[in-house]
C-alpha cells in the first residue's frame, strides 16, 4: 500500500465510522419525535443528538471523506505520488483532534447549539474551539490541493490539467472561499464570547457570515459526487465522457455561483433589506446551469457507453449498461434524487415561496434528499471503486453493496417524502416533542410513522455499508487494475488557460462576493450594530441552583 | 476549433472579457430588478421614487418616512441585562451578610421569607436573581410599589445580591421546580381541564405561551421568578397589574402581552394553580 494510499483509506474509516454512529443518531431522533415510544424520551438529549448527527455528518463525515479523495485523485490522475505527504498527516491529526472536542463538548450536554451554532445560544468554547480546528486544519488540505496542480502544471507547461484534477482544486477553492465565513464568525465573534473576553454577541453579524459558509459548504459536500459523474461513472459504464470543456465549466460555475448566494438562508431575517436577498436568491437560480449541463453531459456519456455495448433504439441504451456496477446503479439513483431534491430546493430559494416552507421539516427533507440521498449514495460508490485499488483485494460482494445502495435509496424516499408532506402540514424542524393527539397535529402522526421505517431502512444500509467494507479487507487478493478516470470523446491536447487555471475565476469570485456581501455585512460596522448579551447553558438558573 | 488555434494571450483575453461582460450583465439587471423595481411598489402606499425604493431595499426605512413627526420618549423596563458581569454580581452575593439585611425585610415578607399576607409574596426559596432584578427596578423606580421604592434606594447593589442569596436558600416557601414536562398523570399535552392547558400548552390561537415553559414546572427560566407555593393573591394582583400596564418591568414586555390576553375568570384560575392554596391542598 501506497503512503497516498493509507492516508485515503485512513480518512475514509474516518469518515464512515463517524458516520454510521450519526446514522443511529439520526434514526433515535427520527423515533424519539413520533408518536412511538422510544427510549431515553429525553429533550435535552433530543437537541444534544441532533448538534452531534448535525457537525458530524456535515463537518466530519464530508471533510474527512473529501479531504481522503483528494488525496486519492492527486496520487491517481497525476501519476505521482502527492507531494506534501507529511503535511497531510499533520493536518488529518488536527482535524482528528478537533473532532474529539467537538464531539467531546456536545456529549457533555454543554454544547446544544446546533450546527448552525444559532448565536447569541452559546456553547462551551471546547465545542467552538475543536470546530475551528476540524475547519482549520482541513485548510492544509485545500493548499496541498493547490500546490500539487500547481507543480504539476509546472513540470508540464501547456498539457491541460487533468478533469479529475482541475475538479477537485476547484473543490479546495470552493471550500477555503466558503469556510471563511464560519472561521470569522468563530475567531471573532463565538470563541471570544464563550472565553469570556466580551459579555455580548452580533448575533445578526453571526448569522449573516455563517451564511456565506451555509451554501457554499454544500457544494463542497457535492463536488466529489459531481467529479465521479464526470470521470469515474463513464469509465465504470465501460463509455467516455461526453465532453471534457463541459465538466471544467461545471467545476467553474460551482465556484462562481455557490458562494455570493447564501443570503437565501436567510430570507426570514430582520436585519436585511429586501435587496441583497432578491439578489442572492437571484444568483442563486444560476446554480441551475451547472446542474442541468452536468445532467445532460451525464446522460449522454451513458447513452454512449449504452450503445458501445450494442444498445438500439430510442432507450435500448439503457438496458445495454453494466448495471451490475455498483458505481452506474448509484449515479441513476443519486440523479433521480437529485431531481426530487432538486426541485423541493426551487421553493426553498425562492424568495417568496420560501415562507410556506421556511424552518419546516421540508427543509429538513430537501437536504437530506440532496446531501444524504444523491450526494452520499455516490461517496458509497466512490468507496466501492476505490476499496480494492486501496486494499489490494476484491470488493467482498458486489450483489450486497448494489443491495446496499438500493436500501438507502428507498430508505431515504420513504423518510423524506413524508417530511416534505409534513413540512407542507407546518411541522416545524429541530423540535423534540409533539403533541400527536392535538388535532392541528394529529394528521402528522401516521406520516411521521412512516419516515421512522425509512430511517430504520436506513440504518440497516449503513451498517450493510461498514460490513462490506471491513469484510473486502479479509477477502481474496486481486489483480484489480489501477483507478482510470474516463477519457473524453475528443480528449482535450490544449485547453484554453482559463480553463487550465483560476486566476480569472477566483477574481470573479473576489468581485461577486464584494458585491453581494460587502453592504449586508459591512453595515454592521457602519450603520447598526446588534450586540445582545449572549447566555450560554453554564449560566442558566439549573445550574446555578446546582453550584 | 478556432479557438485553440489562437495565441494563448488572445484567446485568454477573450474568455475573460465574455465572463466579466456576463457576469456584470447579470449582476446588474438583478440589481435593478430587486433593487430598483420591486421594491418601488407598496401594498397600501404610494409607489416609491427609485432613490427611496434602493433605501428601502438596503433596509434604511427611515428615508422615505415623514421627518419632524414626534416619537415618544424611549423607555426600558428595567436597568437590568443578564450580562456575565450582572450574573457574577449575584452569584458572589453572601447569605450571611444577606441575613442582616434582610431585617429590612422580614416586617411584611415574614420572619423566614414566608410572608402571612396574602398580597405580599413570599420570598423564601425564590431564584437570587429575580430578587436581585426587582429590588434594582424598585431602586430605579421601574416597579412601583410605595414602601419598596423607599427601602431598595436604601440598599446597595452589594446588599441587593446578598439579601437574594439568603432568601433564595431559604427552606419551606416556594415549591423547588420538580421538572414535570407534563401535568401530573396526564397522557400528552391535550388536557380537558382548560386551565392546566393554559399552563401546560398555552393558548397559540390569543398567542399565549404556556405558562410553564417560563415559571415551570417545565422549565425554569433564568430571571422568572418560581411561583408554586407563591400566594393566590399576589400572582392575581400582578397579573391584573400587568395586564392595566401599572406593572412594567418585564425586559421584553412578554407579561403585559400575556396578561392583557387573560380574562378575569383565567387569571383567577392560573392564580389558583400555581398558588399556595394548591400546595396546601396536595400537602393534605
Amino acid at each position: 500500500m501506497t503512503s497516498s494510499s493509507r492516508l485515503t483509506l485512513l480518512h475514509y474509516w474516518v469518515a464512515f465510522g463517524v458516520f454510521l454512529l450519526s446514522v443511529v443518531l439520526g434514526a433515535w431522533q427520527m423515533l424519539i419525535r413520533s408518536p412511538l415510544p422510544a427510549p431515553l424520551d429525553d429533550s435535552a438529549a433530543y437537541y444534544a443528538s441532533v448538534t452531534l448527527h448535525g457537525t458530524a455528518m456535515a463537518y466530519v463525515v464530508t471533510t474527512f471523506f473529501i479531504m481522503g479523495f483528494g488525496y486519492a485523485v492527486v496520487a491517481t490522475s497525476l501519476g505521482r505520488p502527492l507531494r506534501g505527504a507529511m503535511a497531510a498527516w499533520i493536518g488529518f491529526s488536527i482535524c482528528l483532534i478537533g473532532t474529539l472536542m467537538a464531539v467531546a463538548a456536545v456529549l457533555s450536554g454543554h454544547a446544544s447549539v446546533l450546527y448552525t451554532f444559532y448565536p447569541p445560544l452559546l456553547a462551551t468554547g471546547w465545542y467552538y474551539g475543536g470546530a475551528f480546528l476540524l475547519i482549520a486544519g482541513s485548510m492544509i488540505w485545500v493548499v496541498l490541493m493547490i500546490s500539487n496542480m500547481r507543480s504539476w502544471k509546472r513540470d508540464n507547461p501547456g498539457q491541460p490539467v487533468p478533469l479529475a484534477m482541475f475538479a477537485i482544486t476547484a473543490t479546495a477553492m470552493l471550500w477555503a472561499w466558503a469556510a471563511s465565513g464560519v472561521l470569522i464568525e468563530l475567531a471573532a465573534i463565538l470563541l471570544p464570547r464563550a472565553f469570556g473576553w466580551s459579555d455580548l454577541i452580533d448575533a445578526a453579524l453571526g448569522r449573516t457570515l455563517f451564511s456565506v459558509t451555509l451554501h457554499g459548504i454544500v457544494y463542497f459536500w457535492l463536488m466529489p459526487a459531481y467529479i465521479a459523474f464526470y470521470t469515474l461513472v463513464p469509465q465504470a459504464a465501460g463509455g467516455r465522457l461526453y465532453s471534457d470543456t463541459m465538466g471544467r465549466l461545471t467545476f467553474i460555475m460551482f465556484l462562481l455561483f455557490s458562494l455570493p448566494v447564501g443570503m437565501h438562508h436567510l430570507l426570514m431575517d430582520p436585519e436585511h433589506g429586501s435587496g441583497f436577498k432578491f439578489l442572492q436568491s437571484a444568483l442563486t437560480f444560476l446554480v441551475v446551469l451547472p446542474t442541468l449541463l452536468t445532467v445532460f453531459s451525464i446522460c449522454a456519456s451513458l447513452e454512449i457507453a449504452g450503445r458501445v455495448r450494442g444498445g438500439r433504439g430510442l432507450f435500448g441504451w439503457i438496458r445495454a449498461l453494466p448495471w451490475h456496477e455498483p458505481m452506474v446503479l448509484a449515479v441513476a439513483l443519486s440523479l433521480v434524487m437529485l431531481g426530487l431534491g432538486g426541485f423541493g430546493g426551487l421553493i426553498n430559494m425562492s424568495y417568496g415561496m420560501n415562507s410556506m416552507i421556511h424552518n419546516t421539516s421540508w427543509v429538513t427533507a430537501h437536504f437530506h434528499l440532496i446531501f444524504g440521498g444523491a450526494v452520499v449514495i455516490m461517496y458509497f460508490a466512490i468507496a466501492y471503486e476505490m476499496w480494492p485499488r486501496i486494499t489490494g483485494r476484491v470488493l467482498a460482494s458486489k450483489r450486497m453493496a448494489r443491495l446496499q445502495l438500493w436500501l438507502w435509496f428507498w430508505g431515504m424516499l420513504i423518510t423524506t417524502l413524508p417530511w416534505h408532506i409534513t413540512g407542507l402540514m407546518g411541522q416545524p424542524r429541530r423540535v423534540a416533542a409533539f403533541d400527536y393527539s392535538d388535532p392541528l397535529i394529529a394528521p402528522m402522526g401516521p406520516l411521521v410513522v412512516v419516515s421512522v421505517f425509512g430511517g430504520l431502512i436506513l440504518l440497516i444500509s449503513a451498517i450493510l455499508l461498514i460490513l462490506i467494507l471491513v469484510r473486502s479487507h479479509f477477502s481474496e487478493r486481486g489483480n484489480e487494475e489501477p483507478l482510470r478516470y474516463a477519457l473524453a470523446v475528443n480528449p482535450p491536447r490544449t485547453v484554453p488557460r482559463a480553463l487550465n487555471g483560476f486566476g480569472l475565476w477566483n477574481t470573479l469570485v473576489l468581485v461577486l462576493m464584494i458585491l453581494a456581501y460587502g453592504y449586508p455585512i459591512g453595515q454592521f460596522y457602519f450603520l447598526k450594530s446588534h450586540s445582545v448579551p449572549a447566555i450560554g447553558a453554564a449560566s442558566s438558573v439549573d445550574s446555578r441552583a446546582g453550584s | 476549433m478556432a479557438a485553440e488555434k489562437a495565441p494563448l494571450s488572445e484567446n485568454d483575453s477573450s474568455w475573460s472579457r465574455i465572463s466579466w461582460s456576463l457576469l456584470a450583465g447579470v449582476f446588474i439587471v438583478f440589481f435593478l430588478i430587486g433593487f430598483v423595481v420591486l421594491g418601488r411598489f407598496q401594498q397600501n402606499s404610494p409607489t416609491l421614487k427609485p432613490w427611496a425604493s434602493i433605501c428601502r431595499a438596503l433596509g434604511l426605512t427611515t428615508a422615505d418616512r415623514p421627518g419632524g413627526e414626534p416619537q415618544p420618549p424611549l423607555q426600558t423596563p428595567t436597568r437590568i441585562g443578564w450580562t456575565p458581569s450582572t450574573l457574577a454580581r449575584i452569584a458572589s452575593g453572601n447569605a450571611q451578610r444577606g441575613a442582616f439585611v434582610a431585617l429590612n425585610c422580614v416586617v411584611c415578607h415574614g420572619e423566614h421569607g414566608v410572608s402571612s399576607s396574602s398580597i405580599i409574596p413570599t420570598l423564601a426559596g425564590m431564584d437570587a436573581a429575580v430578587i436581585f432584578k426587582q429590588l434594582d427596578d424598585y431602586r430605579s423606580q421601574k416597579r412601583l410599589w410605595g414602601v419598596m421604592s423607599a427601602i431598595a434606594a436604601a440598599l446597595s447593589d452589594h446588599d441587593s445580591a446578598d439579601v437574594a442569596a439568603y432568601f433564595a436558600q431559604l427552606p419551606g416557601g416556594l415549591l423547588p421546580n420538580a421538572g414535570e414536562r407534563v401535568p401530573a398523570g396526564g397522557h400528552g399535552l391535550r388536557q380537558r381541564d382548560p386551565i392546566i392547558r393554559l399552563v401546560f400548552v398555552g393558548d397559540p390561537e390569543r398567542g399565549i405561551p404556556p405558562c410553564a415553559a417560563c415559571h415551570g414546572p417545565i422549565v425554569q427560566k433564568l430571571g422568572v421568578p418560581a411561583l408554586r407555593g407563591q400566594h393566590t393573591a399576589y400572582i392575581e394582583r400582578e397579573l391584573a397589574a400587568f395586564a392595566q400596564g401599572m406593572r412594567k418591568n418585564d425586559i421584553n414586555e412578554q407579561m403585559r402581552v400575556i396578561a392583557h390576553e387573560l380574562t378575569p375568570d383565567e387569571m383567577h384560575a392560573v392564580a389558583g394553580f400555581y398558588g399556595d392554596a394548591d400546595r396546601k391542598g396536595s400537602e393534605q
